[in-house]
């Protein structure tokens, strides 16, 4: 890996992983893509007049913009040799329906897999997903490992069924023979400061969530600087296919939200039933998910062996609270 | 005691350092160590512990290693059948004389300061929740109910304990009783009577997966619901898994079938030959008559979706308080380890027949242990 493209740059994964590629020695360039402007944060970086750090603003989701994207001369300058595909997550907004309400999601892991396939520099791209995909057993002790099933039963949230096809779409294309495709499914992501990324049930602003009275889900947890160390360890292993990522930490659904500002209000189950079949029906898929679906009954944990063993990645921070200087608890991530 | 501290049993030092699910301290000190201020649970024990004073002066010349709390008698002296056939409801005390941490003291005050040790030496190994669940924090809030269960509700007996291996290991038992208070005590029998102490992982139906409330509660405490990965994994660390192989059947037979074993599962044997782990057979005597089920509607249980729709004595007739089990006694009996794993290749797992054959033997084994027993 020498250049290495990262999208969704401008969203807060993106940027951890931005900075932690851009301070490896063994990175030369690293192409941010981000809808939005250029964050302040990437400012340091970008100083000189050769700085090892691009950043491009460009709708993902868009077919013509990417495809006028990666056929530049400016790509071709730049000499790309490794992707990174960071989902759309936090409060990034949901964009609009595409062709066939495809949802955003789908449609840009769809597009930046095309376009890495079709470009003969990029010969390796890594795939953040979701251990959500998975389906979930009655209980809370639903032991996945990579060749676990699917949840593709047609009643699940839409939000849910989108992580699915990206999935499926950079699954196809594990064996292939023009492109290293590495896909890392992880749990629930959590930042310092009480930030909290790809679950379900705690996604959007801070806030009182809700679950089902009675249930109180096991969710393994990872450090955002984890998942950039694990793309880091993905990027330099040769090893293609599917990896669970996680931390060492599983944590109740309720101390979860507790832990990040988002509280989760018991609710009787049937009454929660009905309120995600009203979202579903309105269109407020999110909603939908955060509402219902057994992510929210049944816990899991991931079986990170593979990873473990063939991209050499051991999560090396550890999630805890402490109190901040304004006296409100806080999610920490330390190393240790 | 903060609020963080009463929800969940994690907090944080005043220092702010960090502290993970556990409790278990990153960057500090034990956020548990202090609970801060007059607790009015400690007054109670105190005025407990001077009204059983006495009490106390005479156990300490006679108990070997455990001292029962001021709340937890010890049962009336056994006749000598009674000892001849089940002994040993002391636990061995073996665990260690070193002091009982700050966190177990209260605990040792309220059920003995043995059990207390044990329950320490067990929780100290444990860091947060394991991936199936269990935690530290909610076994040390159950101890005190399930053992005054154990010694005072159903006074449990039991003999065999140097059966018990060390390692992977499959204990089965017989299933009964409406409500699954056998796993329960066999759990803590083991828990009582191994050392160091081990918690068997009992295997529960994946009903109770689904179940509010119970579903949590079944998972702290270090009950796993039963699929294969599971089970399998469960071997794979070493870990000794309760398993009643009668499954459903075992707690909705009725009164006439008592103590007649039900057809088993055969999954356990596929899992013990293939973890190479020793089955240990158990005799649960007590279950079956904790609630004898006169009748069970089958089509009111298929239209409920429930398992079982009893009828006993006092059920449905009483209410949910009709499901209470009858202060029955429990007999313990654990049987010699059966090696099959000594005897055939992991492969053998994949032979039907021979799978179904060795757990025929199984069960002969436990029927035979609890018609000794009887």
């Amino acid at each position: 890996m020498a250049n290495v493209l990262v999208t969704h740059a401008d969203l807060p994964l993106g940027r951890r992983i931005v900075k932690v590629l851009w301070h490896d020695p063994a990175v030369q360039r690293v192409v941010a893509l981000g809808e939005g402007p250029v964050p302040r944060a990437f400012g340091t970086y970008r100083i000189g007049a050769s700085p090892r750090l691009v950043y491009e603003r460009i709708d993902l989701a868009r077919q013509r913009t990417v495809a006028d994207f990666f056929k530049s001369r400016r790509l071709r300058s730049l000499e790309v040799d490794s992707a990174v595909y960071v989902p759309r997550h936090g409060a990034a907004p949901e964009g609009p329906p595409l062709v066939a309400k495809v949802p955003a999601r789908t449609a840009e892991a769809r597009l930046l897999l095309h376009h890495a396939i079709e470009s003969r520099a990029i010969k390796s791209l890594v795939a953040l997903g979701s251990a959500f995909v998975y389906k979930l057993a009655p209980g809370n002790a639903n032991q996945l490992t990579e060749r676990s099933e699917l949840h593709l039963d047609p009643e699940v949230a839409a939000e849910i069924r989108s992580w699915i096809d990206c999935d499926m779409l950079f699954q196809a294309e594990v064996a292939s023979r023009r492109l290293r495709v590495v896909l890392l499914r992880l749990p629930t992501v959590v930042a310092s400061g009480g930030y909290v990324y790809l679950n379900p049930a705690l996604s959007g602003p801070a806030g009182p969530r809700v679950r089902p009275l009675g249930f109180d889900p096991l969710c393994p947890v990872i450090a955002d600087k984890d998942v950039a160390r694990a793309v880091c360890a993905a990027l330099r292993s040769r090893a293609a296919g599917v990896f669970n990522v996680s931390g060492r930490e599983l944590l109740p659904l309720s101390m979860l939200g507790r832990w990040t500002r988002r509280p989760c209000l018991p609710v009787p189950g049937p009454l929660l039933r009905a309120a995600a079949a009203g979202a579903a029906r309105l269109g407020r898929e999110t909603l939908h998910s955060a509402l219902d679906g057994p992510h929210l009954r049944y816990g899991m944990s991931l079986d990170t062996r593979r990873a473990s063993r063939d991209l050499g990645f051991e999560p090396r921070y550890r999630i805890g609270v402490t109190r901040a200087g304004d006296g409100v608890m806080r999610l920490e991530a330390v190393a240790g | 005691m903060s609020a963080e501290q009463r929800a969940g049993g994690n907090g944080e030092t005043p220092g702010g350092e960090l502290v993970t699910a556990a409790g278990a301290p990153v960057l500090g000190s034990d956020p548990f160590a202090d609970a801060g201020g007059p607790d009015p649970l400690d007054a109670w024990l105190d005025a407990l512990d001077q009204l059983a004073a006495r009490g106390h002066a005479a156990d300490d010349g006679a108990a070997d290693g455990e001292a029962p709390g001021p709340g937890l008698r010890e049962e009336p002296a056994r006749t000598p059948s009674e000892e001849a056939t089940a002994t040993a409801v002391e636990p061995t005390p073996q665990v260690g004389d070193a002091e009982l941490p700050a966190e177990f003291r209260r605990l040792g005050r309220l059920v003995g300061e043995a059990p207390a040790r044990r329950l320490a030496a067990l929780v100290g190994r444990l860091e947060g929740y394991d991936r199936f669940g269990l935690s530290r924090t909610a076994l040390q809030q159950a101890f005190p109910l399930f053992y005054a269960l154990y010694r005072l509700y159903f006074r449990v007996q039991s003999s065999g304990h140097e059966h018990l291996p060390q390692g992977p290991a499959l204990l089965v038992a017989n299933h009964g009783g409406l409500l699954p208070f056998d796993g329960a005590m066999a759990v803590l029998d083991v828990l009582l009577n191994t050392d160091p102490p081990r918690l068997p992982r009992a295997i529960v139906d994946r009903w109770a997966g689904t179940l509010p409330f119970v579903n949590v509660f079944f998972a702290r405490v270090g009950q796993v619901v039963g699929t294969h990965e599971n089970l399998a994994r469960l071997l794979a660390d070493g870990e000794a898994v309760l398993v009643f192989p009668e499954g459903v059947e075992g707690i909705r037979k009725p009164v006439t079938q008592r103590y007649r074993l039900q057809r088993f599962h055969v999954g356990f044997i596929e899992h013990a030959l293939r973890a190479r782990a020793p089955i240990v057979p158990m005799a649960i005597v007590g279950s079956d008559d904790q609630a004898p089920i006169l009748f069970d509607v089958k089509p009111l249980a298929r239209l409920l979706g429930l398992p079982t729709a009893p009828i006993t004595p006092t059920f449905p007739w009483l209410g949910p308080l009709g499901l209470l089990p009858y202060p029955v006694r429990y007999r313990i009996l654990y049987g010699e380890p059966i090696r099959f794993h000594e005897r055939f290749a992991a492969r053998a797992a994949e032979d039907p027949s021979l799978v179904r054959a060795l757990a025929g033997q199984v069960r002969r084994s436990v029927q035979g242990l609890i018609d000794k027993s009887r």
